[in-house]
């Protein structure tokens, strides 16, 4: 038998950097330790990849820097389980696995020469970071693009640096909230599907991509409805537990999509004739 | 007490109750199986006869929101009674049905009996027979021969809880000695032996936890150890030291709570005697506490009690 | 070299124990009451005369196997720089699964199609498949609960197998369906069977006609309605107590987990049986669960076998109907009445009033 690839086999890598974006998310900066394979590793904004503690096992997260920036892979990791709290204990120089990219990625190709509405919730951005830094690396290719971006208090909002870094840029429309008032808080208040209906964007020539919570996306896709977006042009990533990532476990679908393989990028059309099952 | 008689008695409740849990027949002529009865027209599905072996109790705790009419044998009784001790049922959401029972069936016994063969029919005559059809023939069976290991030292034919008791009671005439005689004659074993005998015998488990969620007694189900790593104490690779952790601590969760239904030997698809390791446990939780499961709802569990000084533990000796 | 043999049954131990000169050979033996697969050896006792408790997936796709080991190793240099080394490794000697059914061998067909027909094939799932010998024994008669002809199969169906053994009384008929098969046609005890074939068709043609078909519609055939309708799932699995039993005893299912294993500094990553039936089975790390009732799970465990497998495989149904979820089941579960109530036909319909929600 020809010898074929393991799929089940991480790459070795080193932990660069750990940010701490919020009291239970950090980001990890991350290079292969093998020079070669960091040279050679292409992916699109929206695959993931999956991280490994060896120990405490493996856990799924978008590929949150872009790759047209590509010194090093970030990941951002909610704290929430067995495997977060373990990769919440690493420091620089620690070593993990990675297995990327795996899954789909956002149709970027199609957004070209239209609007760009990005919806996002707390950890929510993370994908969407990456979708925005790369069309930010690619400005001239997109018209508008507007981010409304919710977090339940002001220290729960991620990327801190980068959205004032967007908020200063003339050519991003960056709309902040966070659910309720908050000391020292000055901008606007109330849930991001609130927040939506409020800033009533047109769906014309606009594509509209979401992630965050489960019910926030439930109300996102909701007022999106109402501003009378198509169901093609609203886009989301899916979050599942996920195994093998690979489409093999059988864990992560919905239906007959494997949301690690068929997705985790799906619009609200394709969504729509699949289970209902988020 | 004949089929009619347990079908007028669920006519009787259906009325104030949202579901009746009683048995139908089966995917075949020798099983059959749980039924949820909540409209008239479908009482007539209703069977009563040895095959009725489930022990339908397992379902009252996840259903103690709505009120429930259940039927039951002796040993399922008991189960409700150990409900009633622990909290885990309302007295008052459960209509209970009672039969007194002279034995069920094992159908794993009846098709050694028959070589295997598929069952086209059973019969049953009120005097404990039961003939069974099969391609090759019939033949002519006593529910005595064929009846699960727990019929055979029955002490509760006759349900200790009931609102409605269909026929009249029974006592039993098997001995107090007999329901414990398998666990002290394997006991004379030695050491050797006893561990050669379950390492043949759990080497078979495939972890299938069939045992753990047919187990009326066994509450943890979703949470359990066996498959949280939250904490770490079992993992998931197949090994006879896994087996023997996961079922040692299964018997342990039941010690002092396991009313020895038997449903466990029952469902395991591997023909694995999982019950002795249990009424082990009951065998020295009856010596230790003089406490035996299910029979008074005024009882407390032993585990569930704590006395500085116990009467039978001379701890002070060790 | 015949077309077919024939294999006295008096020899049929000294067979296995030729094809166990160079494989190791898994047979049905019985355990207590129990018929499992297990490596033959002498002092075991042959069961031939029922199908296996348990099927034999485990031979090529094993309950539990280590993907890799890892070693945390501290640079004797510098010991605040930590690596860590990983070794793979695949275990396939050369098999031979002897004395599965036809429904058996069927599991392996479906298996290869998620296995190795994608564009990330699982290298020890191939590894072992490749390496392992497929002998199958048609079925004399339906076992309670059987229904393989209600989903494609047939008690003398060759799908799968290298060879297949047919029972007659005083032998078996061996007919090769593959060149790997063939071989075994080679060994010493085997006579020709040519003579004895059209006997074994006839004993194959009344079994096939024995097999009961519990679809009304003769096929499994989903009505979308029903399949969407929760009170059918809360009526058809009220009863059902979520354990893992019809999941790890049948020949089609395959989900897995994948955990890590450790102590002090080493540890393997370890891929396991799972059952979608459990409720951990999607339990995410927030608590959210996408099915958190059984009625989901096993809605999803009939979609997945009669739905969404043929929709991704060109209609092939992930069903051998081998009946062991049927017969097994705590509290006899029968998916197949309840995928033939999903036709609407045949017994009686599943009305939306008939199950009380909370």
């Amino acid at each position: 038998m020809i010898d074929i690839k393991n799929p089940y086999l991480p790459e070795l890598a080193t932990v660069l950097q750990v940010i701490e974006e919020t009291p239970n998310i950090k980001s990890f900066q991350v290079v292969f330790n093998d020079p070669e394979k960091m040279k050679g590793f292409a992916f699109q904004p929206g695959q993931v990849g999956q991280l490994s503690v060896f120990g405490a096992g493996e856990s799924t997260f978008v590929i949150n820097s872009p790759p047209t920036r590509m010194e090093y892979l970030q990941f951002s990791v909610m704290k929430a389980g067995e495997v977060t709290a373990a990769i919440h204990n690493l420091y620089p120089g620690d070593q993990v696995g990675i297995r990327a990219p795996l899954g789909n990625w956002f149709p970027y190709e199609e957004m070209k020469g239209r609007n760009i509405l990005f919806i996002g919730g707390g950890i929510g951005l993370a994908p969407l970071r990456t979708l925005i830094l790369f069309m930010l690396d690619n400005r001239s290719d997109y018209k508008d693009i507007t981010i409304i971006y919710g977090a339940r208090t002001p220290p729960d909002l991620c990327y801190k640096d980068e959205l004032k870094e967007w908020e200063e840029r003339s050519d991003v429309n960056l709309i902040l909230t966070v659910d309720n008032e908050y000391p020292g808080w000055v901008k606007r208040t109330g849930f991001v599907p609130t927040v939506l209906k409020e800033v009533a964007p047109s769906p014309d020539d606009t594509v509209a991509i979401t992630c965050g919570p489960p019910i926030m996306i439930k109300f996102v896709l909701e007022g999106l409805a109402q501003l009378k977006f198509k169901d093609e042009d609203i886009i989301t990533t899916l979050e599942k537990r996920m195994k093998c990532g690979i489409g093999l476990c059988g864990r992560c679908n919905i239906g007959s999509k494997y949301v690690c393989k068929d997705g985790p990028v799906f619009s609200l059309a394709q969504l729509k004739e699949m289970p209902d099952e988020v | 007490m004949s089929t009619e008689k347990v079908k007028e008695a669920i006519a009787k409740i259906l009325p104030d109750v949202e579901t009746v849990i009683c048995w139908q027949g089966g995917f075949d002529a020798v099983h059959a199986t749980p039924c949820f009865i909540t409209k008239p027209d479908e009482i007539d599905k209703v069977i009563w006869n040895p095959l009725c072996a489930q022990n339908l109790t397992s379902y009252l705790p996840s259903l103690n929101k709505k009120k429930v009419g259940i039927v039951v044998k002796g040993c399922d009784s008991r189960t409700i009674i150990q409900y009633l001790q622990e909290g885990l049922i309302d007295r008052e959401k459960v209509v209970i049905i009672g039969i007194p029972c002279t034995g069920v069936v094992s159908v794993k016994k009846v098709l050694k009996e028959i070589g295997q063969e598929p069952v086209l029919d059973a019969s049953f005559s009120g005097s404990g027979g039961i003939t069974v059809r099969t391609a090759k023939g019939e033949k002519a069976l006593s529910v005595a021969d064929v009846c699960p290991d727990k019929c055979r030292s029955c002490q509760y034919p006759t349900p200790l809880v009931y609102d409605h008791l269909v026929g009249d009671p029974i006592t039993s005439d098997k001995p107090k000695e007999s329901v414990y005689q398998d666990v002290r004659e394997f006991e004379a074993k030695t050491l050797e032996e006893r561990k050669a005998y379950w390492e043949k015998e759990l080497g078979r488990c495939i972890r299938c936890y069939a045992c753990r969620n047919a187990c009326p007694m066994c509450i943890c189900q979703d949470s359990c150890i066996a498959e949280t790593r939250e904490p770490h104490w079992i993992s998931q690779k197949l090994s006879l030291q896994e087996k023997f952790m996961f079922h040692m601590i299964h018997a342990l969760h039941l010690a002092g709570r396991c009313v020895e239904c038997g449903e466990c030997d029952r469902v395991c698809p591997m023909d694995i005697p999982v019950s002795k390791i249990k009424k082990k446990i009951n065998a020295e939780m009856k010596e230790l506490f003089n406490y035996e499961t299910g029979v008074n709802p005024d009882d407390r569990p032993p585990m569930f009690t704590f006395n500085v000084d116990e009467v039978k533990i001379k701890e002070h000796k060790i | 070299m015949p077309d077919t043999g024939y294999l006295p049954k008096g020899k049929i131990k000294d067979f296995i124990k030729e094809l166990a000169k160079d494989a190791i050979v898994y047979a049905p033996v019985l355990e207590g009451e129990a018929v499992v697969f297990g490596p033959f050896s002498e002092e075991q006792e042959l069961c031939l005369e029922r199908p296996a408790n348990t099927p034999p997936k485990s031979v090529i796709y094993p309950q539990s196997e280590t993907l890799f080991t890892f070693e945390h190793k501290k640079d004797p240099e510098d010991h605040q720089k930590m690596s860590v080394e990983l070794k793979a490794g695949i275990d396939a000697p050369g098999t031979v699964i002897f004395g599965a059914r036809p429904c058996d061998a069927k599991g392996f067909i479906i298996y290869d199609r998620v296995f190795i027909n994608t564009d990330t094939p699982d290298p020890y799932y191939m590894k072992r498949r490749e390496n392992t010998l497929i002998v199958t024994l048609s079925c004399a008669a339906p076992f309670s609960g059987c229904f393989c002809v209600a989903v494609g199969g047939s008690p003398a169906s060759k799908e799968g197998a290298d060879a297949m053994l047919t029972e007659l009384p005083d032998g078996y008929l061996i007919e090769p369906v593959t060149e790997k098969g063939r071989a075994i046609l080679n060994k010493p005890m085997i006579e020709d069977g040519s003579s004895r074939l059209k006997d074994a068709q006839q004993v194959q043609q009344k079994a096939h006609e024995a097999v009961k078909n519990p679809f009304a519609k003769g096929r499994p055939e989903i009505s979308p309605e029903l399949f969407d309708a929760d009170p059918f799932w809360e009526q058809a699995l009220s009863k059902c107590v979520s354990c893992g039993a019809c999941t790890y005893l049948c020949p089609t299912c395959y989900c897995f987990n994948i955990t890590d294993e450790q102590t002090f500094g080493k540890g393997e990553r370890i891929r396991s049986w799972d059952a979608c039936m459990f409720f951990h089975f999607t339990l995410e790390a927030s608590t959210h669960n996408p099915r958190p009732t059984k009625f989901q799970r096993f809605k999803n465990r009939v979609g997945h076998k009669f739905v969404y497998y043929p929709e991704k495989y060109d209609g092939a149904i992930a069903c051998c109907g081998c009946g062991r979820c049927i017969r097994y089941c705590p509290v006899s579960v029968d998916i197949s009445e309840i995928v033939n109530d999903l036709g609407g036909g045949g017994q009686k319909q599943q009305t939306a009033g008939s199950a009380k929600n909370d």
